[in-house]
């Protein structure tokens, strides 16, 4: 993962505080606030979990130091029940080797929904740790008629308590100063007195002296068996107690006392005292809220619906119309560069390389970043803002019936973006069938990788159907039904699976929090379309240079015997007059292009022209991606391919998106010097069989977006699977099942396309 | 804070033509509350991790519930419960069940 800044130090920090807080507590805005840029992301080893990290400066004058801060995954108890909840839980219990034990512990709680996000600090309390609460969203509840006490807060909880507006910065430096203060003279916080029923008091009590002689702290471990807490520092103990706890079980169901029920009801009954004693309401807390007067619209069921389409809709309308500019500009940087390399280097094979395999393969994928930062843009706000857990509402009961879970739309929406934060996403759904079958859906949604795939295609061969007024809205709509056919795929794929490999067991559950609507904040959006934008980026610096690299070699070597060479531009020398005669020069593609691109005006010398193309396609043909092209064509060919896609296609198993930076390579080979700066989009739409006939037709083209809807082609993908279900069985069941899939549809839709079309 | 939730209880206007009689032998859950009423939370069952989760969300014994509103084809049903809002599928809210007295209340089946 990357970090948005190196982590700029002042000198060692040598304590850590740990940010703790229910999800949508706005616990990040707090971190972000405290640390700034100085930031990072890593992940926890062995699991997938976002590691956060930064260093933030506290103490005033020359007592200044820099305190490492910890932001951990959001939990609403310390007993967890997702793999997110149980890295929280381990690290504040320091039990986890690769984090330290936090010196001191913030706890932000949203002021504006006191109860449930002290029920979190009543779990914090029993930790012994130093704590300090940050009473965040002070404004929302204020305006919301709830005033919160902080200074009687304080004293009830025997801790300090700031309140904040996290995303105003207001109350950061308080906060900071309360963090020195803390870590100063660090005494672990007052444990809370509840009241709890004599029978288990008394079982605490006996259990406890079962472990050893401190009779407080071992009532305490007493405690958390009692209500089945398995955490890894107590297991030891259940397992060694497991008879005295079953006598204990015993006497509560003799008395009908549920450990469980007591406990919750002892900690939410301690917090309504203290709710009651610190907390006033005015007239306008009994309105109802903002939040649930825009959900009136948001979350209907007819209007909730239609507006949720429309949002969708005109994510994927404006992918194409803002980012058009911004790729056109980036389209003009990448020909000038190889403009530049045409005019200032020797043939050979370092410019080749240079130009071929580096400027046109990366190139080819660069320009598409803007597309990509606006779907990122758009799923970024759509978290902020609260909107996506109305989308998981209003998604639920149609992802229920196919097996899924309203918490499969988040991993799925994700995988819109990427898979690979998709599948990591799926984390937070409890039930492993659940999760199981999202994962092995997830590749089906169109993901950023395809959309150069995508807009290549779509942009080349349909682009021509439509005037220039209707193009946006028609391409957009064409792209649409990519996705939609993902979405469809990935419905049918997950009912199979729940009624065969993954028979539903009991029933999943749904229990999501529906939070407050808050207007996005231009920073967090803007830091995670960076994050995630730049992630893409790395993925193009790295492994789609290292593969450019590859694939520029695979079709440039073995080099074609000059003898031969030259038998080959005699003899296309020859033929090349009428050939010249019958073939269009411009494409329909080009000609609507109009000024886009000014350098694709027709070739001035049209026999060179083609005496370069067939020398190309010779020493193409000749080398060993060409080889290995033709030994698959027979494979392809039912489904509209010939070995240049064929070549294309192998690329595609690298990552998608190869797919596009090979086709660049394998066009751009040997026609350099008259072509140097031409698009791919009208060398393929001008590219012929040896017969004359178009290699891509509309129907070629439509063939392989099916292909590139269902097929599973990315190994990062494939990793991840892997690590996720902790095996190679799903990974490899994943890979031969979708491409199956992919081939049989491919071959239903380019057969039947030609009976039709003729 | 519970006693403000409970002033905030409006007194049903929402009697639907499905009300039906009491029936004390069969428990009322709260899937079957219709949209925009309250009912007081008697107990929590299921499956022990989903039943612990949804009393640590909130749903104890004793507090007032109000359905809200309920997604498109009736399922998740969204709560308002301790003042916060809260969706659960009908099929973890019939695992709570609601006090005889907002039974007047109850939706037709």
């Amino acid at each position: 993962m990357l970090g948005l800044a190196p982590v700029r130090a002042g000198g060692p920090a040598t304590r850590t505080v740990a940010i703790a807080g229910n999800p949508n507590s706005g616990k990040t805005t707090v971190f972000n606030a405290l640390t700034g840029l100085r930031q990072k992301v890593a992940n926890y080893p062995g699991v997938t979990v976002d590691k956060k990290t930064g260093r933030c400066r506290v103490g005033r004058g020359d007592a200044q130091h820099w305190v490492d801060v910890v932001d951990l995954p959001g939990t609403y108890s310390l007993i967890p029940s997702s793999p997110d909840e149980q890295v929280t839980t381990e690290i504040l219990r320091g039990l986890r080797p690769d984090t330290p034990p936090p010196d001191a512990l913030i706890a932000v709680i949203d002021a504006s929904n006191l109860p449930r996000n002290l029920y979190l600090v009543s779990q914090l309390l029993e930790l012994g740790r130093p704590l300090v609460v940050a009473l965040n969203m002070t404004d929302i509840a204020e305006r919301r008629g709830l005033h919160v006490d902080a200074a009687a807060l304080a004293r009830e909880l025997g801790v300090q308590v700031v309140p904040m507006v996290g995303h105003r910065s207001r109350g950061v430096d308080d906060l900071k100063d309360a963090i020195d203060a803390v870590l100063a003279k660090p005494v672990p916080a007052p444990l809370p007195a509840w009241s709890l029923p004599a029978a288990m008091t008394c079982e605490m009590r006996r259990v406890g002296a079962e472990i050893g002689p401190d009779a407080s702290a071992m009532g305490a471990i007493a405690h958390r068996l009692l209500i089945g807490d398995t955490a890894a520092d107590i297991s030891g103990h259940a397992a060694r107690l497991e008879p005295s706890l079953a006598r204990s079980r015993e006497r509560f169901a003799g008395e009908g006392l549920d450990p469980v029920l007591v406990d919750i009801e002892a900690r939410y009954a301690w917090i309504d005292g203290l709710v009651g004693r610190t907390v006033t309401r005015s007239e306008i807390a009994a309105k109802r809220t903002l939040t649930e007067r825009v959900d009136g619209a948001l979350m209907h069921p007819v209007l909730g619906l239609a507006i949720f389409a429309v949002v969708m809709a005109a994510v994927f309308v404006s992918v194409f119309w803002i980012a058009q500019p911004l790729m056109s500009g980036l389209q003009t940087g990448v020909d000038a560069l190889g403009a530049l390399l045409t005019t200032h280097l020797a043939p050979g094979p370092l410019k080749s390389l240079l130009l071929d395999g580096i400027v046109k393969g990366v190139g080819a994928v660069v320009v598409f970043v803007p597309q990509i930062a606006i779907l990122f843009l758009f799923l970024a706000i759509m978290e902020d803002s609260g909107y996506l857990a109305r989308a998981a509402f209003l998604m639920d009961r149609v992802l229920s019936k196919v097996g899924l879970h309203g918490k499969s739309f988040i991993p799925l929406l994700s995988s819109f973006a990427c898979a690979i934060p998709g599948i990591m996403a799926t984390r937070t759904i409890d039930s492993r069938k659940d999760r199981l079958a999202t994962i092995m859906v997830a590749p089906f949604m169109s993901c950023s990788a395809r959309l150069p795939v995508y807009f290549l295609l779509i942009g080349t061969f349909f682009a021509p159907f439509f005037t220039p007024m209707q193009r946006p809205f028609a391409q957009g709509m064409i792209m649409l039904g990519c996705y939609v056919l993902g979405i469809v795929a990935a419905a049918v794929v997950a009912w199979v699976f729940r009624r065969t490999l993954l028979r539903k067991g009991p029933k999943g559950s749904f229990i999501l929090e529906m939070p407050s609507y808050k207007a996005p904040q231009v920073t967090e959006i803007a830091r995670q379309v960076w994050v995630n934008s730049s992630k893409f980026l790395t993925k193009a610096g790295t492994i789609i240079f290292s593969l450019s690299v590859l694939l520029w070699a695979l079709s440039y070597y073995p080099r074609l015997p000059a003898e031969r060479a030259s038998a080959i531009e005699a003899q296309a020398r020859a033929a090349a007059p009428t050939a010249s005669a019958t073939a269009p020069v411009v494409a329909p593609a080009e000609r609507d292009r109009g000024n886009d691109t000014p350098e694709a005006v027709p070739i001035a010398d049209p026999v060179q022209e083609r005496v370069d193309d067939a020398v190309a396609s010779a020493q193409m043909a000749n080398s060993y991606a060409g080889r290995f092209g033709h030994v698959i064509e027979p494979a392809i060919a039912p489904i509209g391919g010939d070995w240049k896609i064929g070549i294309g296609l192998i690329g595609a198993f690298a990552a998608r998106e190869v797919f596009v930076s090979t086709l660049g390579i394998v066009y751009g080979v040997g026609d350099t010097e008259t072509r140097g700066t031409t698009g791919l989009s009208e060398a393929i739409a001008t590219d012929r069989r040896p017969d004359g006939s178009l290699v891509w037709t509309p129907l070629v083209a439509a063939t392989l977006l099916v292909w590139f809807v269902l097929a599973m082609q990315c190994m990062s993908t494939i990793a991840v699977v892997r690590r996720e279900t902790g095996g190679w069985a799903w990974p490899i069941f994943m890979i031969v099942y979708m491409n199956s899939l992919a081939y049989v549809a491919c071959l239903a839709v380019f057969q039947v396309g030609s009976r039709i079309i003729g | 804070m519970t006693a403000a939730l409970q002033a905030s209880v409006q007194p049903s206007t929402s009697l639907t033509s499905g009300t039906r009689p009491a029936d004390p032998s069969v428990d009322h859950t709260l899937d079957q509350l219709a949209t925009g009423s309250s009912a007081t939370l008697l107990a929590v069952r299921g499956e022990a991790g989903i039943r612990r989760r949804l009393l640590e969300m909130g749903l104890c014994p004793g507090m007032v519930v109000e359905v809200l509103r309920r997604a498109p084809l009736g399922d998740p049903i969204e709560l308002r419960v301790r003042g916060y809002l809260l969706s659960v599928r009908a099929d973890q809210a019939r695992l709570i069940t609601i006090s005889p007295i907002s039974i007047a209340r109850i939706a037709g089946p």
